[in-house]
């Protein structure tokens, strides 16, 4: 699936915080959006994946309108990885990954053999096999969002959005859960804070800054110290880095 | 991070006793055992005790014409009338009242997200005591069998306009969220206390005053035959149609946003479950007054033994309430002798300590395993 994002406007009371961005995400392709705080990246997502309603501006997923569509049907082919958060009331983790089968089921039907295998290969796939019993409060926060993860999984989108699903996680967990979601070989689109993970990752990148897109293209072309210093006030130098061959960012003192 | 990999050929992971689907059925039918053999048991319970085979013959040729032994036996004494027309009503009035409490407290934790809720949360205590101190007191309590219905009427009235005053506040302006819910709930019952209060203040009537009181504490000793449709075909109705609402339920524990990503948007559900539970605690509250705690605690309790998933928290803790308040009901009428005892009185002493334990208890995750 792609996703189509149209001259999207999102405005709070007076404040215009997302204005007029329009993008683009090919079938499988992994496409980073970065941007500083509050550059309006955070709710340019949750616009997208209907938590927020737009001002203006259309998003299609390939054919589905995602503005007019139910919830529903939008769950049906969306999966959203958010940031993991403290539940006041405590499931286990097997409970909270089937969870990622309500779009698919109607009010009345329960869960079945299909539903629980696909239950069970999503918790092998994040590594949490052995997890199925435990209480989901209990976990670290790394596995916490494995778990966001694989409710996510369990939902078998065909188009997916990371809400910075890496912030606050061991430099393992940020690789780990990237790894995943790239071998799932869909359309993703995913806010990242790291600039050195965005390049590795992603296949093309925009950059937002107050509200807008700033620039947009492959990491390498655009991960620039001008554009950085621009964009995130910082100074800075690109390198290539010996060992793996990818984009280095050395970032210098704060002007 | 290859190596962290789980070999797939590992052994199935075991869950525990509770959490497999034959514990969880073999639970609920124990519970539907112990609520059957309650019923019979707390029927032989009272000022007049009566032996539990007689018991349990008389309801069985009642409910079934099936005479075990000599049934006109039994009939010679008052036994009979004293089950049948009594203390069976009572006993059905609270296991149906316990279930409905039940109930609407675990609905009402899953809407606001918060532990801490109970079925009088949004105000629906005191605009039921505004009512009924307002029937009691301004006259309308002293019209005999009128008196009785206005009594009811009012209460009800009063917890519906209360709970439907809190959802108008908690969503006027911007959204409503649970936090806005929980203190929309605070401020109308400080209201209808200070209304109320000041109806008792100026009301000059010891009396009333007294039955004022005495409402509030709750008791099922009006409970009878004609009282017992109303309530539990609303409790059961209630009941079926949140047992059809399980995924909506988890949903909202997960939190507004997830709930969204999930296909369900819960504004619409919240506040159709808010008005449901609502009018049912207004309708339990008008017959049997205020009884606290069962509510809030029982949905813990049984989080504790089956889990927040609401396809079995449900049905285990609504049975759970009906055992809970059948035999609360019981303390209340035998503990002192001659004397019954207000049910809210012994909810309370009951389900105090056992939240206090709960709190202290280690591994107590609301609902999960540790």
């Amino acid at each position: 699936m792609n996703l189509n994002v149209e001259h999207l406007c999102v405005s709070f009371s007076e404040a215009n915080i997302v204005r007029d961005v329009s993008l683009r995400v090919n079938n499988k392709q992994f496409v980073g959006l970065i941007g500083p705080n509050g550059c309006g990246k955070s709710t340019l997502l949750k616009s997208i994946y209907k938590v927020i309603k737009p001002r203006q501006g259309d998003v299609y997923l390939s054919e589905l309108d995602v503005i007019k569509s139910s919830p529903r049907k939008v769950a049906q082919k969306l999966g959203v990885v958010g940031q993991f958060n403290e539940l006041s009331f405590d499931f286990t983790v097997r409970e909270m990954v089937a969870m990622g089968r309500t779009p698919h089921k109607g009010m009345l039907e329960t869960d079945n053999q299909e539903d629980d295998s696909i239950v069970t290969a999503a918790l092998h796939k994040v590594n949490l096999d052995t997890y199925a019993g435990r209480s989901y409060n209990s976990l670290s926060g790394g596995e916490k969002q494995r778990v966001i993860l694989a409710r996510v999984l369990a939902q078998q989108p065909e188009f997916m959005i990371l809400d910075e699903p890496t912030n606050h996680l061991d430099i393992k967990y940020q690789l780990q859960i990237l790894n995943i979601v790239k071998r799932l070989d869909i359309g993703i689109l995913a806010a990242l804070h790291d600039l050195t993970l965005a390049a590795q990752y992603c296949d093309y990148l925009y950059v937002m800054k107050e509200g807008q897109v700033a620039a947009s293209g492959k990491p390498e072309d655009i991960l620039t110290k001008e554009l950085i210093g621009e964009v995130f006030d910082v100074a800075c130098e690109t390198y290539r880095n010996p060992v793996t061959g990818a984009l280095g960012i050395a970032y210098l003192e704060t002007r | 991070m290859q190596t962290a990999l789980v070999p797939p050929s590992e052994p199935k992971p075991k869950q525990s006793m509770i959490h497999s689907r034959s514990g969880f059925m073999a639970i609920i039918a124990v519970l539907l055992i112990i609520a059957v053999l309650s019923v019979g048991a707390a029927v032989s319970f009272g000022q007049v005790a009566i032996p539990f085979s007689q018991s349990y013959r008389i309801l069985l040729y009642h409910i079934t014409s099936i005479q075990i032994g000599d049934i006109h036996d039994l009939s010679s004494g008052s036994f009979v009338d004293i089950i049948w027309k009594i203390r069976l009503p009572r006993v059905l009035m609270a296991m149906f009242i316990g279930a409905g409490l039940t109930l609407c407290g675990t609905i009402m934790q899953a809407a606001v997200q918060n532990p801490l809720a109970d079925p009088y949360i949004l105000g629906i205590s005191s605009g039921a005591s505004l009512g009924a101190t307002f029937a009691i007191l301004i006259g309308f309590g002293s019209m005999g069998l009128l008196g009785q219905t206005g009594l009811a009427f009012w209460a009800f009235a009063g917890a519906v306009g209360a709970s439907l005053l809190v959802l108008i506040l908690a969503s006027a302006g911007s959204k409503m969220t649970s936090v806005k819910l929980v203190l929309a709930g605070m401020v109308i019952n400080a209201l209808c206390t200070a209304f109320a209060n000041f109806i008792v203040y100026f009301a000059n009537n010891a009396e009333g005053i007294k039955t004022v009181t005495f409402w509030t504490m709750g008791s099922l000793a009006a409970s009878s035959w004609d009282k017992l449709p109303l309530i539990s075909i609303s409790v059961a109705l209630a009941i079926f149609f949140f047992l059809l609402q399980f995924r909506v339920l988890n949903a909202m524990l997960l939190g507004d946003e997830t709930a969204v990503t999930l296909g369900i948007h819960l504004g619409a559900y919240r506040r159709a479950y808010m008005i449901i539970t609502a009018l049912i605690t207004g309708v339990m509250v008008a017959s049997c007054g205020m009884i606290g705690f069962v509510g809030l605690i029982i949905p813990h309790l049984v989080r504790g033994l089956v889990g927040s998933d609401h396809r079995r928290l449900l049905p285990a803790s609504v049975l759970f309430g009906a055992i809970f308040l059948i035999w609360t009901d019981v303390i209340a009428r035998t503990i002192v002798p001659n004397v019954e005892l207000p049910i809210g009185i012994i909810t309370a002493l009951i389900g105090a300590p056992m939240f206090m334990y709960m709190l202290i208890k280690k591994g107590y995750a609301f609902g999960g395993q540790s």
